[in-house]
């Protein structure tokens, strides 16, 4: 298989893992830290969610970290390819360019964020 | 096209917890609290909440359609796919509450 095509199957295997957390597990992130936590719903009645997510150091880590970073390659790989459809084919390539820069800085960031809020991460304690 | 459109606002909301989570990070978890209680923020998280529902439900359709299941002599209908994958969504969403919110 040429390298390219391989490339770009590992890139659709890693798109479609997104949509399948995007559509699993974002909702309930989006309903507790987005609408339930500033509005005072259920669940969230006293503290704000990010920290209770993040008192459970493993687990929560790892949900926010899967979550965030699948859901943003989801997101900007097919919205990018939405802008090439609707007429800015001329600009495919810078459009991939910022759409792979703006994943990986996003990527990176997310991980560097919740290693120095949760320093403990790697310890199996 | 609505369903190409999800993909905006699943991108901005990611965007916008990461910034989050910068916040915390950093150590200006009020500034970090505050933004979330941003009357626009919120409005763009009901949007957010929508689109990325919309998202699921027309996947959870196709899945159906894509890949019917064969059991015995019948196939299984997309709207079956649709329904099975609406209760996993619950379970699932039900399940990251007690574990990391309510616990």
């Amino acid at each position: 298989m040429p390298k390219v095509a391989r490339l770009h199957g590992i890139l659709w295997a890693i798109f479609s893992g997104g949509g399948f957390i995007a559509a699993f597990l974002l909702p309930i992130l989006i309903y507790v830290v987005g609408i339930a936590y500033p509005l005072g719903l259920w669940p969230v009645t006293n503290g704000d969610p990010t920290s209770a997510i993040l008192t459970h150091h493993h687990i929560g880590t790892l949900f926010l970290f899967v979550t965030v970073g699948g859901s943003l390659f989801h997101g900007i790989y097919r919205f990018q390819s939405t802008l090439t459809e609707l007429g800015l084919a001329r600009a495919k390539k810078a459009l991939e360019a910022i759409g792979y820069l703006i994943i990986i800085v996003g990527v990176l960031a997310t991980a560097i964020y919740l290693l120095q809020y949760s320093p403990g991460f790697f310890s199996l304690a | 096209m609505i369903r190409e459109w999800t993909s905006f606002f699943v991108a901005v909301f990611s965007l916008i917890y990461i910034y989050e989570l910068s916040l915390f990070a950093s150590g200006a978890k009020d500034s970090a609290l505050t933004l979330m209680r941003n009357p626009g923020i919120v409005a763009f998280n009901v949007l957010a909440l929508l689109f990325t529902l919309y998202h699921a439900f027309t996947w959870f359709y196709l899945i159906g359609k894509v890949q019917p299941i064969k059991i015995g002599k019948t196939t299984s209908k997309p709207w079956q796919a649709l329904l099975v994958n609406i209760a996993l969504l619950l379970i699932i969403s039900y399940a990251v509450i007690q574990i990391l919110i309510l616990r």
